[in-house]
């Protein structure tokens, strides 16, 4: 810690030093849900056996602190701000091993004079994020006051441009600081913007809130939606082919959490990734869609790139597969590719359809919808294997009468077990 | 490797030693065999540790002095390969039917598994592998195949001269082994009872190593009726171990 302060570290994280004080043996297993010493497993047998105290994480920290202060005595500082940064106390060993007589360590010691006082070297340029500058502070908080306050409904018309960033972020945060995580009822707020959106547009944006673009968006739009409704739409004066053109940019969605999405035209690379709650309804998509996706509905009724579905391990995306591509588009090592058969799921895909046609005018929907009947067959459902195998087996848990959350433990104890075999199975074969 | 599940689904079992009123008629070995389906179940309860503490080596940590690779032939016992696994436990040790009967298992002594439970039965499913490589005949005469035309004297024919002689015989060197006693092993023939380890079992081994190339001088000590000058004359290299007695150092005579 003492070289690291004065190489310039001002803050210290400490992760596996603590955990090792808990009683973690360093077992790697921790994915795997048989941590020995239960600080890493949801195993109720196996979590019997921790026996950590918080007690154990303060007495090593006061030892860490306590040799910091010895080495700083010795240098001859009182704090830890007086010590960043400064190299000069530093002198290297000069090792005669092989390896390590090669390093040149000049230009990681070397000084800059960036201030006339020392002290100054610990925190020396403010940050300033200009966010009273930003269009949430300056227009949409104000504007939303009486949704915030007494749950009006407000609807608004916005012109937006590629400068402004996180549009909606910190009005949501306004509502959860009120509201908490529920936020407000479905469409309170209804934000219509035109125009280029910049970056994280619609960003971890709550319930309540429903923002509609008419024009496109840059990339991570809707990244970590919280319950929010997000629509994009081409403008009406574009000429261009909606389900042939990208309108909104890469990495949609990403980690988003619950909530929905209705885009009418193509989305970038990366859509959905770690997605794990939203409903989205999109027009096509670049690589690597639905890639680590843990939970949540998908439905793309175009052109899907490579790598589709790639360590999805949750969730279902419905993909309008005519021309037959998904089979080679998919990374089929998670997941399996089914028919839509199941009356739950067609219902679920023509529900998704029939609001994405209701708020974007959808011609691809529209003419789905006109002929459901034969366009469903068209349709291609993805969905992880080892989720589903989970879904069947809470299913058939709640068919014994047991409780949700009952059910959810059971059918997880019932299912890891087999998977894990399974998975041993794997690894020997591979050798 | 290994079942990730086994620690929390089996038990730690050890065969059942023979009865003692049948023993007291008779010197030989008391511990027993288990079958294979038995020892998979021993060798699934292997965590497959991150960090193995079971083959660290450190005397202050404990584990496995010789570095054996525990954890990876738990698991192909556990996947019933025995042979894969024999491959590997003779990585790192010479003599696994002797380390496997007389070992007092620092293994199991630092094995995680023994932390809140029983230990992994390192000790039992060592000498299963090996014994049953020599039951199935596939422990065989290894001749080397290049000679290096040097020749290396091990003075003291225990574990470690016998270990280390294989190593240099193995390496082409041409290997002569001097001992005082009338029979090679050392404190393996001539210090531990029968009923732990027999002799039998030091003499397969050593009739091996002869066949290897390895030369034995019996009832030849150095010094005394083979003179340390003629020793260094006739050899390139002298490897004394510790305990060859009349060397310094050395283990002290006491009868």
């Amino acid at each position: 810690m003492a070289v690291a302060c004065l190489l310039g570290a001002e803050e210290f994280g400490f992760a596996t030093g603590p955990l090792i004080t808990m009683g973690c043996v360093m077992m790697r297993v921790c994915n795997l849900d048989t941590c020995p010493v239960g600080v890493a497993t949801q195993n109720p047998e196996l979590r019997a056996r921790f026996k950590g105290k918080p007690e154990y994480v303060e007495n090593f920290m006061r030892f860490i602190a306590q040799d910091l202060r010895e080495w700083m005595a010795k240098i001859g500082v009182k704090t830890i701000n007086e010590m960043v940064g400064h190299v000069e106390k530093l002198v290297p060993k000069h090792l005669h091993h092989w390896k390590a007589k090669e390093v040149d360590l000049t230009n990681m010691l070397y000084q800059p004079k960036i201030c006339s006082n020392d002290s100054e070297r610990y925190f020396n340029t403010p940050q300033d994020h200009e966010l009273e500058k930003c269009i949430d502070v300056n227009a949409l908080v104000r504007l939303c006051q009486p949704a915030i306050n007494n749950g009006k409904k407000i609807s608004a018309s916005l012109a937006i441009t590629n400068i402004n960033r996180v549009c909606g972020t910190i009005l949501s945060s306004e509502i959860t600081k009120k509201y908490g995580a529920e936020g407000l009822p479905e469409d309170t707020i209804n934000l219509d913007f035109s125009g280029s959106a910049g970056q994280s547009f619609g960003a971890f944006q709550t319930h309540g809130v429903t923002m509609r673009l008419e024009g496109d968006s840059n990339d991570y739009i809707g990244k970590g939606l919280s319950g929010g409704k997000i629509i994009v739409v081409p403008p009406k004066k574009a000429k261009f082919e909606a389900d042939k053109n990208v309108i909104i940019g890469n990495v949609a969605f990403y980690g988003a959490v619950s909530g929905e999405a209705y885009i009418n035209g193509m989305a970038g690379e990366r859509f959905c990734v770690r997605n794990s709650g939203i409903t989205a309804v999109v027009e096509g998509i670049g690589q690597h869609g639905c890639e680590y996706m843990t939970g949540g509905c998908v439905a793309i009724l175009g052109e899907i790139g490579r790598n589709f579905a790639a360590g999805m391990s949750g969730g279902v995306a419905y993909v309008y597969n005519k021309d037959n591509t998904l089979d080679a588009k998919c990374n089929k090592s998670l997941v399996l590719i089914e028919k839509v058969e199941d009356s739950e799921d067609v219902a679920q895909l023509k529900e998704m359809l029939e609001k994405h046609y209701k708020y974007t005018g959808s011609k691809t929907a529209k003419a789905i919808l006109a002929d459901w009947e034969n366009e469903v067959k068209n349709f291609a459902k993805v969905i992880p294997s080892a989720y589903k195998e989970m879904i069947t087996e809470i299913k058939r848990c709640k068919a014994q009468g047991l409780s949700d959350e009952d059910a959810i433990m059971d059918a997880f104890i019932e299912v890891s077990k087999t998977t894990i075999i399974k998975k041993t199975e794997r690894s020997a074969v591979n050798g | 490797m290994g079942k990730p599940t086994g620690f929390l689904e089996y038990e730690r079992q050890l065969p059942q030693d023979r009865p003692a009123d049948e023993r007291m008629k008779d010197w030989a070995e008391f511990h027993t065999h288990y079958d294979i389906e038995h020892l998979r179940k021993q060798g699934a309860r292997c965590m497959n540790c991150g960090v193995p503490f079971c083959h660290t080596g450190d005397p202050t940590v404990g584990g496995c002095p010789l570095g054996n690779l525990i954890p990876e032939w738990n698991d192909l016992v556990y996947h019933g390969k025995i042979e894969e696994a024999y491959k590997r436990l003779t990585k790192t040790s010479n003599f696994p039917e002797f380390t496997g009967r007389v070992c007092p298992a620092l293994c199991e002594g630092s094995c995680t598994a023994g932390m809140n439970g029983d230990p992994v039965t390192v000790k039992n499913i060592e000498v299963h592998i090996i014994d049953t490589m020599f039951e199935q005949g596939k422990v065989q005469p290894r001749i080397p195949q290049k000679s290096t035309e040097k020749r290396v004297a091990v003075i003291g024919s225990g574990p470690s001269g016998l270990a280390c002689a294989d190593i240099l015989n193995q390496c082409g060197h041409k290997v002569t082994v001097f001992e005082r006693s009338d029979r090679v092993g050392g404190l393996l023939m001539y210090g531990i009872p029968n009923m732990k380890l027999d002799k039998k079992i030091v003499q397969r081994r050593v009739d091996i190593l002869q066949k290897e190339g390895i030369t034995f001088l019996t009832d030849t000590e150095v010094g005394k009726n083979y003179s340390a000058a003629k020793v260094v004359n006739e050899f390139d290299a002298l490897l004394r171990r510790n305990s060859s007695e009349g060397f310094a150092g050395g283990r002290k005579k006491r009868c």
